[in-house]
């Protein structure tokens, strides 16, 4: 019964905290291109928007249109629940591993594509092309990622891997797990459609990955769509924050450390969603075919990781 | 004592669905009864090896006087056999009353005599396979096997390239046999057939002679499940053959192949050196690439099924050659847990493949065309043969919480698993292995989307989708079945877990814990899965949004109306996204592996070249491993004949000379072996 | 305090990689001097830490050299023969961008294995990094093998330098004086030469 809270617990932070995320990184994005920006809650203002609106389904949209946005949002939670956002004794280890947490995101992106396909415009048939490719190829990197922190740390749970770097720095200095999270934080731009791979602000259709495959949706069904992927953002985010940079993660599910554990993410979430502005704010959009040559440079240095932790061990 | 009166009624219902096919009169009553006969008959097979799987006991049978020649029948069903046994039935009871309906077309029709009559043969040949128990009952229902089968792929006058299929299946299936029966001889030297004598002399073999059994098995066995570069049948036979044959081909045939390997490597001959699970696993990675690649970029619909064959054959050789590969390092419990996930994955391939050709079968014969550039809109003409695809693609992708998935994420660990070991050929070996099955993994959902989305979505790209009609309700019971299978398998695969322990404990492998519960463990690498409880999570957490969203609204308006396309007032099936459409990212990623090759006619009008009347355009993946590996081999074998073809000189001396010199030969050679 | 050497090296030497890689990626010739400076400052890092923690006092000279000649003098040469080419052209290799880093990672674990006999053997604090200077070798070879445009190879030719440069360093803590002086004066010759060769390349070529 605790296990559940727990689990339940952390789920619905990181569903509650994940607006303000992709908030806080369009804002530093703003600031550091010299404008004003709309403040850290505005998504949660521009979602209940959206909610209340009304909803245009097209005519030649199926059921897969009305059952896609509440898969894509299962799918994106359930991988949350694994994910360990405050404390390192992760009760959702009973669940499922980091290969689950890869496989319920590639679930909610083939709804996503679905989504796309059902209208039968060329924009949509054009994200979901577009997007199932460069989901398919970063599953390679992230795969070697996992293995790469299964070698140093005996484990591919999510808690475990986190509560051994934890207990054991050592491992998270060196070469070798830099380079593991360079790889992981490029997967993670690829997944989530963040610039260089796709412009998450852009209007031009044909610079569109995501949004293209969104175009047709509107009202609740938009806003659960945007709502879930920025849980995907956030998701990502604490898994590269808490699995590589593990400190501040509650060792046990005492109250303070709990509370230790939650500055600490909202810590961590702030410094990677500043670097992660300041990245967006320097490159430019790579070219779609560009972007395989992007992922074959994560997966060489996801490889290169794993190489070099066989070598440490 | 049950088990054969099982025997006894599969193989009697099979008989009398053969004899009612050739001696009632062609009609509705005659094919009811021939395809009820089939599904009868395998209907026993999945309880007999249902039975033996759950007791644990053995059952043997032997004939003596039946094939005398070959060593008389001898029949032993252990729990390897078994496994497979059930595979066989439970592809067989949907398929034949899938064809029920399907083949009603062939009422009146002499041909249905034949279709059905063979389609009986093939199960019953089938079902012998993991049955026999000496070598000659093993080749002769392999061959039955081959050869009712090369007559249903020939059977459709319909299909255009159904011959050239037929001839390439029927050269590779014999070349695979020739191999099979070189192995045997080798192996049978003590004199005996059986496959009891067959596992002694195998013990007293060289190790030189050993390897060479090993390879010539699994180039026949490999060959026959589809193993690269030996596949090159495989996506012609399948889309050649009826659809409820293209099921049983791909769902039972090829596991066949998988047995066959199976019973050869862990029973009968002794543990070999690493390097032989090293080789099963380098093609089985290599097979898996291939047939992802190609099933992503074909457009012929059960092409990109025959592909996606290949691939999830490929996957259950890396968890075969992984189990050898850890055998021969001595970490046993790995070993064993290699082969129970690649047991897994045959019974996970079998069910969702079956299910997928069945819907795809529906589709054809709904729309009338084969490709899939010709159909879309189909999921409001054909809703459950959609709903039932849909199962079938969320599963063939690979995806929580259908019966892909377990078996994938088993592989996963078992790779991570083996990593973890400082041998330095598992440390090159098996990261990349790990990559290459996770690019597999992402690609099997890239082709799944575009299955579905490309077929069952957006608008009908041809009047045969736009006139679409659904199947007939037999049809859609007979791919309930597995799909109910597919789902039953993904959210509690830990029901099958202790027989697979079993089988693989009986092989004289320990079997490690792998099951916690309902959940999956792998205790070596510290990880679970549990996929009720993920299931669980995903629906119920889909469900609560589900109501939040009818709650929270007030009164909000929902209108339907033209699709918003970026402001575009016409929304035409031509704009659509089209399948190689779908895969052109893919295809110029890959360009090195696809080599596509691009014609582009124009058509001027004689007047005058500035007026462009058409303009056509065709794009193909030139088929490179045809040309480099076989077309040499053809022309070769091309050369020979011509050269042979001078013995017939026309001389009637020569054509006379040669029985007596024969003859002398013979007799030479007979005196010189005494 | 031998675990801070060892992992010092070891992190400049991976960062000496990564930054071949970059040669791999990027196609512009800007991007490759400046991958290669970087390097060699990398590299009169490692020399200097080498120098300290193994109390080998002749490499500070050493390092100082390499500062200067390869990360000042030789990457100057090198945007000299850049603005003479006349054209800002990407430059297209014979082997595309992800079959080269796809080829790059498979010759870092070929490396891995080759040099784990050896560095079983060495007891120096420094054996972590030998595989990773093997690999820096093997990739700058692919580089010369793979690559174009006279500049892209003379580029991977002193990547190549580099790397040698930096096993000597971590297998033996450096060669004596003398051979690095000549191997210096070699260094310095050959670019000029090169410099010269390939300005008559451009001058008879529109390349």
């Amino acid at each position: 019964m605790r296990d559940t809270v727990v689990i339940a617990a952390q789920t619905l932070l990181l569903a509650v905290l994940a607006p303000a995320v992709v908030g806080y990184v369009r804002f530093a994005k703003a600031r550091l291109q010299g404008r004003r920006g709309a403040g850290v809650l505005q998504p949660y203002r521009e979602l209940r928007k959206t909610f209340g609106k009304g909803m245009v389904i097209a005519e030649s949209a199926s059921w897969i249109f009305h059952v896609a946005p509440f898969a894509i949002l299962g799918a994106t939670l359930a991988a949350a629940s694994l994910a360990p956002v405050v404390s390192a004794v992760q009760p959702a280890d009973v669940l499922g591993d980091l290969f689950v947490l890869t496989a319920l995101l590639m679930l909610g992106t083939f709804f996503l594509a679905l989504g796309g396909l059902d209208p039968g415009t060329a924009f949509g048939g054009m994200g979901s092309s577009r997007e199932m490719t460069v989901a398919a190829l970063t599953e390679p990197t992230l795969a070697i990622a996992i293995l790469t922190l299964a070698l140093t740390t005996g484990s591919t749970s999510l808690g475990v891997i986190a509560g051994s770097v934890l207990k054991t720095p050592a491992y998270a200095v060196g070469p070798g797990h830099a380079m593991a999270f360079t790889a992981f934080l490029i997967a993670m731009i690829a997944e989530t459609g963040r610039l260089p791979v796709d412009n998450p602000s852009t209007h031009l259709e044909l610079t569109m990955i995501h949004e293209a495959m969104i175009l047709e949706y509107s009202g609740p069904y938009l806003a659960l769509i945007e709502w879930a992927a920025s849980i995907r953002l956030a998701l990502l985010l604490t898994l590269a924050a808490n699995l590589f940079l593990p400190w501040g993660l509650a060792a046990s599910l005492a109250p303070s450390a709990l509370a230790a554990g939650f500055v600490a993410i909202l810590v961590k979430l702030g410094v990677l969603g500043l670097l992660l502005a300041l990245l967006e704010t320097r490159v430019a959009k790579l070219r779609l075919f560009r972007v395989p040559e992007l992922l074959a440079l994560s997966f060489t240095l996801a490889l290169l990781a794993a190489a070099s932790s066989f070598f440490t061990r | 004592m049950t088990l054969s009166l099982l025997f006894d009624s599969m193989i009697a219902a099979f008989a009398l669905g053969a004899v009612a096919a050739i001696v009632l009169p062609p009609g509705a009553v005659m094919r009811r009864v021939a395809l009820a006969a089939a599904a009868a008959g395998s209907a026993a097979a999945l309880l007999l090896g249902a039975s033996v799987l759950r007791a644990g006991a053995t059952w043997t049978g032997r004939w003596e006087n039946l094939l005398q020649p070959l060593g008389g029948v001898s029949l032993r069903l252990d729990s390897l056999g078994a496994f497979f046994l059930v595979i066989v039935g439970f592809t067989g009871v949907p398929a034949s009353l899938y064809a029920i309906g399907y083949l009603r077309n062939l009422d009146g029709h002499l041909r249905g005599r034949a279709t059905h009559a063979l389609f009986n043969v093939f199960l019953a040949s089938m079902c012998l396979v993991p049955c026999a128990d000496n070598a000659g009952t093993f080749l002769f229902a392999w061959e039955v096997m081959a050869l009712s089968s090369y007559l249903l792929v020939v059977s459709d006058p319909e299909q255009q390239d159904a011959s050239s299929a037929g001839l390439w299946y029927a050269v590779m299936t014999h070349a695979g046999f020739l191999a099979l029966l070189a192995a045997f001889v080798i192996l049978g030297q003590g004199g005996s057939w059986e496959f009891v004598a067959l596992r002694n002399a195998a013990a007293a073999l060289t190790p030189a002679a050993r390897t060479l059994v090993f390879l010539l098995m699994a180039a026949a066995f490999g060959s026959k499940a589809g193993l690269v570069p030996l596949h090159v049948w495989l996506p012609r036979a399948h889309p050649a053959a009826p659809s409820h044959v293209s099921a049983l081909m791909s769902a039972a045939m090829v596991n066949l192949g998988i047995y066959g390997l199976a019973r050869v490597v862990f029973d009968l001959l002794p543990p070999g050196p690493p390097w032989w699970g090293g080789l099963l696993l380098a093609a089985g990675v290599v097979t898996a690439l291939t047939g992802v690649l190609y099933s992503v970029a074909e457009t012929h619909l059960k092409r990109v099924l025959a592909y996606s064959t290949v691939e999830n054959v490929g996957l259950v050789f890396i968890g075969l050659g992984f189990a050898l590969l850890m055998r021969g390092y001595g970490y046993g419990p790995l070993a064993s847990m290699g082969l129970v996930a690649a047991l897994l994955h045959t019974l996970n391939h079998a069910a969702f493949k079956s299910l997928l050709f069945l819907a795809a079968g529906s589709v054809v014969h709904g729309t009338r065309s084969a490709s899939m550039e010709a159909f879309g809109g189909l999921i409001k003409r054909m809703p459950a043969t959609a709903l039932l695809s849909l199962v079938g693609a969320l599963a063939l992708a690979g995806l929580p919480p259908l019966n892909g998935f377990p078996s994938e994420w088993l592989t996963f660990q078992l790779l991570v698993a083996g990593a973890q070991h400082t041998a330095p050929a598992l440390a090159i070996l098996l990261p990349l292995a790990l990559a290459g099955v996770a690019l597999v993994a992402g690609l099997a959902a890239v082709s799944g989307v575009r299955l579905f989305g490309i077929t069952f979505l957006a608008l009908p790209r041809s009047d045969g989708a736009r006139d679409a009609h659904e199947a007939s309700a037999i049809m859609i019971a007979a791919m309930a079945i597995p799909a109910v299978t597919c789902i039953a398998l993904g959210v509690a695969p830990t029901l099958v877990l202790p027989q697979l322990s079993r089988i693989v404990s009986d092989l004289g492998q320990p079997a490690g814990p792998l099951s916690a519960g309902f959940a999956l463990s792998v205790p070596l690498v510290g990880s679970r899965l549990w996929p009720g409880a993920i299931a669980l999570l995903v629906v119920t957490a889909g469900l609560a949004a589900a109501v939040a969203v009818r709650l929270a609204g007030r009164v909000r308006q929902v209108r339907v109306g033209p699709a918003w396309n970026c402001g575009r007032i016409a929304q035409s099936p031509r704009s659509e996204y089209t399948a190689a459409a779908f895969a052109e990212p893919l295809k110029r990623v890959f360009t090195g592996f696809y080599r596509p090759t691009q014609e582009v006619t124009v058509e001027v009008h004689p007047a005058s070249r500035y007026f462009v009347r058409a303009i056509r355009l065709r794009a193909d993946l030139a088929p490179w491993m045809e040309q480099i590996l076989y077309e040499p081999l053809l022309r070769a074998a091309q050369a020979a004949s011509d050269r042979m073809r001078r013995i017939h000189s026309g001389s009637i001396h020569f054509y006379l000379a040669l029985l007596p010199g024969a003859l002398l030969v013979l007799l030479i050679v007979a005196r010189w072996i005494r | 305090m031998d675990a801070t050497f060892s992992r010092l090296t070891m992190t400049a030497a991976s960062a000496m990689l990564l930054l071949a890689l970059v040669v791999l990626w990027r196609r512009h010739v800007s991007a490759y001097i400046t991958a290669f400076r970087t390097q060699s400052v990398v590299l009169a890092f490692v020399g200097g830490v080498v120098a300290w923690y193994g109390h080998v006092p002749e490499l500070f000279f050493v390092s100082v050299v390499i500062l200067i000649l390869k990360g000042w003098i030789v990457p100057w040469v090198l945007s000299g023969m850049e603005t003479r080419r006349h054209s800002a052209r990407e430059l297209h290799p014979l082997v595309n961008t992800e079959t080269s880093l796809l080829v790059c990672g498979a010759l870092a674990v070929a490396a891995y294995e080759i040099s784990r006999p050896l560095a079983e053997v060495m007891n120096l604090a420094t054996r972590g990094g030998l595989p990773v200077a093997l690999a820096l070798i093997f990739v700058s070879l692919f580089i010369v093998v793979s690559r174009r445009e006279a500049i892209a190879q003379i580029v991977g030719f002193l990547m190549l330098e580099n790397g040698i440069a930096l096993l000597a360093l971590l297998g033996a803590y450096g060669v004596p004086l003398v051979v690095e002086m000549g191997v210096f004066l070699d260094v310095l010759l050959g670019v000029l030469v090169m410099q010269a060769v390939v300005y008559h390349i451009y001058e008879t070529s529109a390349d």
